[in-house]
């Protein structure tokens, strides 16, 4: 699943979500910005696999190179939709600065951050 | 510059003025931080302030310096009083999924004022 803007002149306005099942989790790396305008794509994507039921979506931040509140609300959309279904959704190798944003909202307590893809999965 | 209430002449701006961040060689984390209280002040004022409204407009005044960014956001709606906004850092708050906008203006800049009818938010980074 890809979702861009790439009609736009502005390269870090580009979101791309990578899906891929790794045994009964899902993993999604997400890549790019996930700002104001990108972020009801998001929330809809994420929402969409959680409602596939998986025991755990992995959301792979290593790509991520912005977020902002609208993007957090999206990511705890899915959290939300997962818990509904007894799911899990697992963050993975924020970049410094999306994890400082992650720490200042507290968001580090509501989520498990990982180190790896391999390690959220396995764990 | 006055902007229609839509996220993609929000974007426009949003990006003119990084433009200028980034000409005045602002450091990455700042600009990462003028980024975000861009998104936040403008989401607040077409979402919150002019409810999508097509007939309303936004006002941003910006003056970027290699001193420091000043930023203005003015939006057509009643305004509201950001103390009485829940804190979203709260644990009985932490799986809302809205509600962190303001919190993170005031975390990510160095100044962050409102008018009294709180319809108007003023926000400065320096240039560290």
């Amino acid at each position: 699943m890809s979702i861009t803007d790439s009609d736009t002149p502005y390269a870090d306005s580009e979101l791309v979500l990578d899906v891929l099942q790794v045994g009964p989790a899902v993993v999604v790396r997400i890549a790019g910005s996930a700002g104001m305008r990108e972020a009801e794509q998001m929330r809809a994507a994420l929402e969409k696999l959680a409602d596939d039921k998986p025991p755990l979506i992995v959301l792979d931040l290593s790509s991520m190179e912005f977020i902002c509140s609208m993007g957090l609300g999206a990511i705890i959309q899915s959290h939300l939709r997962s818990r509904h279904h007894n799911g899990q959704v697992r963050l993975v190798n924020p970049q410094p600065a999306v994890l400082d944003l992650l720490e200042t909202t507290r968001l580090n307590k509501l989520f498990q951050i990982y180190p790896s893809v391999e390690q959220a999965v396995r764990t | 510059m006055v902007i229609a209430s839509d996220l993609e002449a929000a974007r426009q701006v949003e990006n003119t003025i990084l433009d200028e961040v980034e000409r005045y060689g602002y450091s990455d984390a700042s600009a990462f931080s003028i980024r975000l209280a861009i998104e936040e002040g403008l989401n607040n004022a077409i979402k919150h302030g002019n409810g999508y409204d097509p007939n309303k407009t936004v006002q941003v005044a910006f003056a970027v310096t290699p001193q420091q960014v000043v930023i203005s956001i003015t939006d057509e709606g009643p305004g509201f009083d950001p103390a009485r906004v829940p804190d979203p850092t709260c644990d009985e708050n932490l799986e809302k999924p809205c509600g962190r906008g303001i919190m993170l203006m005031r975390a990510y800049m160095d100044e962050i004022h409102y008018n009294p009818c709180g319809n108007q938010v003023r926000m400065v980074k320096k240039n560290s």
